[in-house]
């Protein structure tokens, strides 16, 4: 492979990374205050109030546009660094969330995520393996469903599949169905969510407990609200979906122990090796953030700094989120079947129903913070 | 006449292989086989966006692993069938289709693959089509054995 070095390399991300910025600007600057105006069926900003087209799910709408229809299914070869750069962003601007809380109001909400979070985490990986046996799955398809339906979606299905030897095809079907189905409720959801009029506390709470991907936990709640403030639904949502991620390593621990039970030639799995490898480090610079806004240390609530700060913010979701939408292949998503797709369906809809149940049965519409 | 095989993991691979062999010794072709080892799952998973650097490479590398393996079989079953026919067997990383079409475009008569053809992240793609559409050779599709 040939090395371009350090200049070459910074060179190309250049083109993609301009066409994400140069997008998000258009859509910031020029599409949504048309969209805000814009008058359908008879009424002003139809679009932003009943369809929550804000710039957060017009800019996935807009990178699936770029993967599908402008580039033919395919990130062309000069914007592909560009485009990887997506991770980058979207871990800053989960990082900089970290501002938005400070330790005690953490501690106010913290104990309903973690009950809710871990007992709905465990609670469907346990589901999806009763299930997989039920339908005769084979068991590397039942565990990487297991992971990916319980905590973070495609990104507990990449960190189990190694450790559970999931098969390439079986694994390709069971992030097309993942994706699909996170891709659908992240639509859905903010429409239901103003339908039954959730707060910001419960909408967060539901979509971070009941979506099956972070990535779209976090785009889901912007969608439903797109500010960045204590007591948005980004604010909670992020909550739920830092709990979740720091859930993954035992996720996977507990499920490749399962898998490795029924294996005639069963392999040595250990907690520490697992934690090492895939905990996300990221998660730490959420808490620092945290600790720093804890000591008032990047000003206090309405602060010029931090009115910078969640102003940046928001660009640098919306770059990333034009990323994340170009790494949507629909017609990779419209494949998906077999087994995968009948476990996540199932597992899908259950876990998304039953949140919903229980966030408007416990948990009250006025927020700690 | 130079025949090219696109190697395939997939049901109708078989019958693919004995195809291209049967119209090799007819027509006294040369006969290369192509194994694509798919390096697209970087992208195929870039929606994940949380995973650690160890925990993705160590993913990548799994996935490397198995697509390496799978070159090694397919490519041992193709040679014991080839027996003496004349051709080279070649392997090569990258976009499956792009590859295949990047190959078939260096003088061959005839691309011999199945159909569907479902080599690596292609089960969830449809690279018949696609390599139809713009092939730079004749192009034939050879259906899997019927059960």
């Amino acid at each position: 492979m040939e090395d371009k070095g350090l200049f070459g390399k910074i060179l190309a991300i250049v083109p993609g990374l301009a066409v994400m910025i140069g997008t998000l600007y258009v859509l910031r600057v020029y599409v949504e205050p048309w969209m805000k105006d814009a008058v359908v069926f008879g009424s002003k900003g139809w679009l932003v109030q009943v369809l929550s087209l804000n710039y957060i799910l017009l800019s996935i709408l807009t990178g699936m546009f770029y993967r599908n229809i402008l580039f033919g299914g395919k990130i062309p070869a000069w914007a592909e660094e560009g485009f990887r750069t997506t991770r980058l962003f979207i871990k800053t601007g989960v990082i900089m969330l970290g501002s938005l809380y400070t330790f005690d109001k953490l501690l106010k909400v913290g104990g309903v995520a973690i009950t809710l979070i871990v007992a709905f985490v465990f609670g469907t990986a346990i589901f999806v393996l009763w299930l997989g046996k039920r339908l005769g799955a084979d068991r590397s398809v039942t565990a990487t469903m297991a992971a990916a339906c319980g905590v973070c979606g495609v990104s507990a299905a990449v960190a189990t599949a190694p450790g559970v030897r999931a098969k390439p095809v079986d694994l390709a079907l069971s992030i097309a169905t993942i994706l699909g189905f996170g891709i659908m409720t992240m639509f859905v959801s903010p429409f239901v969510g103003k339908m039954l009029s959730l707060s910001d506390y419960q909408f967060g709470a539901w979509v971070g407990t009941g979506i099956l991907n972070s990535g779209q936990v976090l785009a889901t709640c912007l969608a439903f609200n797109p500010n960045f403030a204590p007591g948005t639904a980004v604010a909670y949502g992020e909550i739920w979906n830092v709990v979740r991620v720091i859930c993954i390593p035992f996720v996977v621990f507990f499920i490749t122990a399962w898998y490795w039970k029924g294996e005639a030639d069963a392999e040595h799995v250990s907690l520490g090796s697992i934690l090492a490898s895939k905990f996300p480090i990221f998660v730490l610079g959420f808490i620092g953030m945290t600790a720093l806004s804890s000591l008032h240390i990047i000003g206090a609530e309405g602060s010029e700094t931090l009115h910078l700060m969640r102003d940046v913010m928001a660009w640098v979701f919306g770059i990333g989120l034009v990323g994340l939408g170009a790494y949507i292949d629909v017609r990779e998503i419209k494949a998906a079947g077999g087994k995968p797709l009948r476990i996540g369906l199932i597992a899908g809809v259950t876990k998304y129903v039953l949140a919903m149940i229980i966030i408007l049965a416990f948990i009250p519409k006025e927020g700690a913070f | 006449m130079k025949l090219l095989l696109a190697l395939d993991d997939g049901p109708g691979a078989r019958r693919a292989v004995d195809e291209a062999i049967r119209i090799a010794r007819q027509q006294g072709a040369t006969l290369d086989a192509l194994f694509v080892i798919d390096a697209t799952w970087d992208v195929f998973t870039g929606h994940d966006w949380l995973s650690g650097c160890n925990s993705r490479i160590g993913f990548l590398e799994y996935m490397q692993g198995l697509e390496e393996k799978a070159a090694a079989e397919t490519a041992r079953a193709f040679l014991e069938r080839r027996g003496d026919l004349p051709g080279e067997l070649l392997t090569a990383p990258g976009d499956v289709v792009d590859v295949v079409r990047e190959h078939a475009a260096r003088g061959y008569d005839l691309l011999v693959l199945s159909n569907p053809f479902t080599r690596g992240l292609e089960v969830m793609r449809d690279a018949v089509a696609k390599l139809t559409r713009d092939a730079p050779c004749d192009v034939l599709l050879v259906r899997p054995a019927p059960e």
